[in-house]
């Protein structure tokens, strides 16, 4: 650290300069990062809350919620064979809701679950509807900020059918659309068929595995697999990774590249250091601990910037950042930029302290 | 402590292989005392520069052996002779070389942080150094901001910061005018004398030669021993 430090203090606008490029790719990878997971929990977020493991569709489906239908029969087969407790069948309707004596058309989607079930949500204000309550449902909150208050009745614009709204729910969303939960005997009146999306499971992998092989026309798929089936999921998902993944290459390229620079033009320097006596572990340590305290000082003013823009973004704007999150992206960039410092150790290493003697730099 | 600092015993170095073998030093030997400065004079293409990094532990001879303060280098590995030139080495390179983002006391602290005992002790050495050598009121200032007669004076002071057995100095004089570059061989030669160590400066400024106690003569990779230190 003795000459780490006093580098990195010498050489202020240098290191100041490959410091800002560093912090504004982290703050973008923070950014981005914050972006796609808000973007995935306002998708799928009703699906990702879910208690269950696995998810049961037709298997003309295409691992697709929306387009699988399961009729009432084949749900009671389905039941039967993994026990009662440990399926419950789920009704998806996507469609637009008007408060009454109003005129906007809301967009939301409609889930029927059976409300003593593990499908049922939390509710965090009013109460939650019972398994044969009628023209009651409960919404996500998101659908307080369309002027939705409870008590009030919303009209489901596909069906005609209204509902009262006795609670609200958190983090209930599908398709970027907030959930309203209804009951099954209501699923009844919208969908008249009484057909179902999917029948999601609790259960271990193996008792999954079983159920795949037993059922007939069915699709046994992992809750993750079915969130690729939301429409726009995956395809939203994969390109915010796609960024992130390329921001870390480009971060990586630039970090190494600055490094690699920096020790080709102190060759000689490293050649009179050796010479007087310092071994090669010891300038390795100071290159790394330099990488290493640049990257620590741009992660630090990154992870303040983006919480500074994500205090001032708009509630509307999906965007959400864990702890963990941070944590990990800021892991991996260290990684990487570790990585990235590889090659300049390698050209100290190959430094000879010869170099030194005979020398008039 | 032995007597003698240096001893080099039919050393002889060539590189390449075979046919294409360059023989660059020719059976060399040469003794140096404890309290001696010797000049090693000779034109370029003589094999100074490959003597002293043999001389100097920095490479090793193809056959023969060097022999530094009792210890015989000629066998060890490379990392046994990074240590013996912390420990009993001092080197004064061609233009100083110093390390352009350390201050004056920091290049002196550096030698003892790298033999990993940079302490208070350390610190009180290093101040009497620049003291000595009449640098104190340059403490904190940077290379850069130097002149060439105090950046030598500076590289002088830090190869005798780890208290060496014998300093090795390359052309020291080199980038310095007649009488700043007698200054800073004559400050080498004091404290050689003063310390009880050893000196060997390679050289080829003729100058010089009047403060030095033995003149030695390379041509074609032989030393020649010159009693006289006339020119």
């Amino acid at each position: 650290m003795f000459l780490a430090l006093r580098e990195l203090k010498h050489a202020k606008l240098r290191y100041l300069l490959i410091g800002v490029i560093m912090v504004l790719i982290v703050w973008l990878v923070l950014f981005v990062s914050g972006l796609a997971k808000g973007l995935s929990s306002d998708n799928a977020s009703a699906v990702q809350e879910m208690k269950g493991n696995y998810v049961v569709l037709q298997k003309e489906a295409d691992q697709r919620l929306t387009r699988s239908v399961i009729s009432a029969n084949k749900t009671e087969d389905i039941q039967q064979l993994s026990g009662k407790k440990n399926a419950e069948p789920l009704g998806v309707m996507m469609t637009a809701v008007i408060n009454e004596g109003k005129q906007k058309k809301i967009d939301a989607s409609f889930f029927a679950i059976s409300t003593s079930g593990f499908l049922a949500p939390n509710v965090i204000e009013g109460k939650m509807i019972t398994d044969d309550a009628k023209h009651e449902a409960v919404a996500d909150s998101s659908l307080k900020e369309e002027g939705v208050k409870l008590g009030d009745t919303i009209k489901d614009t596909a069906s005609g059918k209204s509902f009262t709204i006795v609670g609200f729910t958190k983090n209930q969303s599908f398709s970027h659309a907030p959930v309203i939960h209804i009951n099954l005997t209501e699923w009844k009146t919208i969908e008249s068929t009484g057909a179902f999306n999917a029948v999601v499971l609790n259960m271990n992998d193996k008792k999954a595995h079983a159920l795949q092989k037993k059922g007939s026309n069915i699709d046994v798929i992992s809750k993750d697999e079915a969130l690729k089936g939301i429409p726009g999921y995956q395809e939203e998902q994969g390109s915010l990774l796609m960024m992130i993944a390329f921001l870390f290459i480009i971060g990586a390229f630039v970090l190494a590249v600055f490094f690699y620079v920096m020790t080709l033009q102190k060759m000689n320097q490293f050649g009179v250091l050796k010479a007087i006596g310092a071994k090669t572990s010891y300038l390795a340590r100071t290159i790394l601990s330099q990488v290493v305290v640049l990257t620590l000082c741009s992660l630090a003013i990154s992870i303040g910037l983006t919480y500074g823009v994500a205090a001032i973004l708009p509630d509307s704007l999906p965007f959400y950042l864990d702890l963990s999150l941070i944590a990990g992206c800021s892991a991996l960039f260290v990684a990487v930029s570790v990585l990235s410092s590889l090659l300049s150790l390698y050209r100290v290493a190959k430094v000879d302290a010869v170099e030194a003697i005979g020398r008039a730099v | 402590m032995s007597e003698e600092k240096l001893v080099l015993e039919n050393v002889s170095k060539s590189f390449g292989e075979g046919e294409n073998a360059v023989v660059v030093l020719n059976d060399l030997s040469l003794r140096v005392k404890a309290g001696e400065l010797v000049a090693i004079v000779g034109p370029s293409g003589s094999g100074k520069s490959t003597f002293l990094s043999i001389a100097g532990a920095l490479l090793s001879p193809s056959s023969g052996r060097v022999i530094i303060d009792g210890d015989e280098i000629n066998k060890m590995s490379p990392g046994q002779m990074n240590s013996i030139r912390l420990k009993k080495i001092g080197f004064i390179f061609q233009s100083a070389n110093l390390i352009p983002y350390l201050t004056v006391r920091d290049q002196l602290l550096l030698v003892t942080e790298l033999e990993g005992n940079r302490n208070k002790e350390a610190k009180k050495r290093a101040d009497d150094l620049l003291e000595k050598l009449g640098l104190a009121h340059r403490k904190h200032h940077y290379p850069e901001s130097l002149s060439g007669g105090e950046r030598q004076r500076v590289a002088i002071a830090r190869a005798w910061m780890n208290n060496p057995e014998i300093i090795f100095a390359d052309e020291p004089t080199a980038s310095l005018d007649s009488e700043r570059g007698r200054a800073v061989v004559q400050m080498l030669a004091d404290e050689v004398k003063l310390r009880g160590k050893s000196a060997v400066m390679v050289t080829h400024d003729q100058r010089m030669l009047d403060l030095c106690d033995r003149v030695v003569w390379m041509e074609d990779g032989k030393l020649v021993e010159s009693n006289s230190v006339q020119v």
